[in-house]
């Protein structure tokens, strides 16, 4: 949530402060004045400059657009589902969300097995195939004018550079998901287990992940229009191979956001209020660069 | 380092102000977010998760601020109509409508709205055309629609659910028609209805849709009497249907008892039940 002015435009100072220079981590309290000596930066901090306003706010609006988007979604595919399998002997299902709300609602206390189950607690209801796509439609108009939000902040605050594929990549993720697989066993073992040196904003597990969200972005909203528009926009239809194979992708790439989402904030969490806050205000004080 | 960030020295009190603003414009947004959700949230679902109680309440609050139910089913459907125009921008009247051969053709489901009507309507059958040139109207039956040149076509049906099938249809275009019997001046859609439809219990409930003039005479608009080479059955419409494959599946109306052209938007069945009145694919 940001407007007018970014932290961004703040002038570069052309000082080269040394980052490991603890004076750089917490910088003396304005009333200790050192005398003789004039600190040029009394009573300034240095940051790191983070997110450009706009990639703030359009990460922000994501959180209710893609709520409204993936509520009414699962409405407008209770009315047909794509993802079937022979009728169930017991339940009549031959729907596998239905099938997971009568597995979900098994174990809920109070609740009997409804095959709506699902539909009715995480979508805008059952029988609402017009709302859903009421609501679909006014979150769409959002979630492309979002992205293109996105996309701006990324040029203008030159993020884009943190999410360009670099050459060094695999061997980095691969180092990644070693730390990552090591650090529970590590801890119990009580052996030292160091985080891989990285210099950039993100590791290159991260760098993929939110490189992915964009292109993950665009193939919703491209599946969805290939659906939407078969007839009008039928060269988009056939780049999904068929009306049901652009189904097919606009769920996965659901489902990847709704993945995405728990890694996403694990790692928020394990990284600290730092990592937090710089996505609210922009800056972060950590100087060393990426965690 | 290609992306190595930007490190800068800031006051300390504008670095604070600045936080501070960008994280009460947070929280600010963050209500709003969870306000406006909340308001354009369907009743039932809101009862379900705040419970009658509070929902009630809530909606007594929003509604002095002005906020009410009504203004936000006026906003969705706005934003209906915004998809709807953004269609018809996109719509392009020379473009047909992909074509297959009779090996993609795929089992069509019967999605009457309502309960299939028993075949006795058949005898007494007739297509009343109104708002027409002559002044008059006009009654057809089913041997008038025999002269006209008949012509098949393989389309595919995609319903407002989400499914589609493939299906042969024949029968005669719909321009054919409208030269046959030309429209009075002005009027600038068909207005079409199934008498013959009935609701789930089994009463009487007319089915009505309308598409603009300009779609009726597309050359793939068919009133077709026949389904994969084959007379229409009752669960598919005879002996008429509307088969328009560039609009959604419930536009393609079964059992067509009257045409009426006319100048202003008629009333939609479906429109008047939350969904588009448009309908282009």
């Amino acid at each position: 949530m940001d407007s007018e002015e970014p932290v961004v435009d703040v002038p570069v100072v052309a000082e080269e402060v040394p980052a490991a220079e603890p004076i750089a981590e917490e910088p003396p309290p304005a009333e200790v004045v050192v005398e003789e000596v004039v600190d040029p930066h009394a009573g300034q901090r240095l940051v790191v400059v983070k997110h450009h306003a706009l990639v703030r706010l359009s990460h922000w609006l994501n959180v209710p657009i893609l709520f409204g988007m993936i509520v009414s979604g699962l409405s407008i595919y209770w009315a047909s589902p794509v993802f079937l399998h022979k009728p169930d002997p017991v339940t009549h299902s031959r729907d596998y969300l239905a099938d997971l709300g009568i597995a979900i609602a098994r174990h809920v206390p109070g609740a009997t097995a409804d095959p709506f189950w699902f539909y009715n607690h995480f979508g805008l209801g059952v029988f609402n195939l017009a709302g859903g796509l009421r609501w679909h439609w006014l979150f769409v108009y959002l979630f492309i004018a979002n992205g293109i939000l996105y996309l701006l902040g990324l040029i203008l605050g030159r993020g884009y550079r943190a999410l360009l594929p670099r050459r060094s990549m695999l061997g980095e993720s691969l180092a990644m998901v070693r730390y990552y697989a090591g650090v529970v066993p590590m801890k119990i073992a009580r052996r030292p287990w160091p985080h891989p040196t990285i210099t950039t904003k993100y590791n290159a597990l991260q760098r993929g992940a939110y490189a992915s969200m964009p292109i993950a972005g665009a193939l919703a909203i491209a599946s969805g229009w290939a659906m939407h528009k078969p007839v009008q926009l039928w060269w988009l239809e056939r780049m999904f191979g068929s009306y049901d194979g652009a189904r097919i992708v606009h769920f996965i790439v659901m489902i990847y956001f709704v993945l995405f989402l728990i890694p996403h904030l694990i790692l928020v969490l394990v990284d600290g209020w730092d990592t937090m806050r710089s996505m609210i205000v922009g800056w972060s004080t950590r100087l060393g660069g990426a965690e | 380092m290609s992306d190595e960030l930007p490190q800068v020295w800031i006051d300390e009190t504008k670095l604070r102000k600045r936080s501070r603003r960008d994280f009460l414009l947070f929280g600010a947004g963050t209500l709003a977010a969870m306000a406006g959700l909340w308001w354009i949230a369907p009743v039932s679902s809101k009862k379900r998760v705040l419970g009658e109680h509070t929902t009630d309440f809530l909606d007594t609050v929003a509604a002095r601020t002005g906020l009410s139910n009504d203004r936000s089913e006026r906003f969705l459907n706005r934003a209906l109509t915004f998809d709807d125009d953004i269609a018809e921008a996109l719509y392009s009247p020379n473009r047909t409508v992909r074509t297959y051969s009779k090996r993609d053709i795929t089992p069509l489901r019967n999605n009457y709205e309502g309960r299939t009507p028993s075949p006795a309507y058949l005898e007494t059958w007739t297509l009343t055309l109104a708002g027409l040139a002559s002044g008059s109207d006009v009654i057809l039956r089913q041997p008038d629609l025999a002269r006209f040149a008949q012509h098949e076509q393989v389309t595919r049906l995609c319903c407002v659910e989400g499914w589609s099938a493939i299906a042969g249809w024949s029968g005669i275009r719909f321009s054919d028609l409208l030269r046959a019997y030309p429209p009075a001046n002005g009027a600038k859609w068909a207005a079409m209805e199934s008498s013959v439809n009935l609701d789930g219990r089994g009463n009487p409930d007319p089915y009505y849709v309308s598409i603009d003039l300009p779609t009726a005479h597309h050359p793939q608009a068919l009133l077709a009497t026949h389904l994969n080479g084959h007379p229409l059955g009752t669960d598919h419409g005879a002996p008429l249907r509307l088969v328009v494959p560039m609009k959604l599946g419930l536009k393609n109306i079964k059992a067509i008892t009257k045409i009426g052209y006319v100048a202003e938007e008629p009333r939609d069945f479906w429109g008047e039940r939350g969904y588009s009145k448009y309908d282009g694919l």
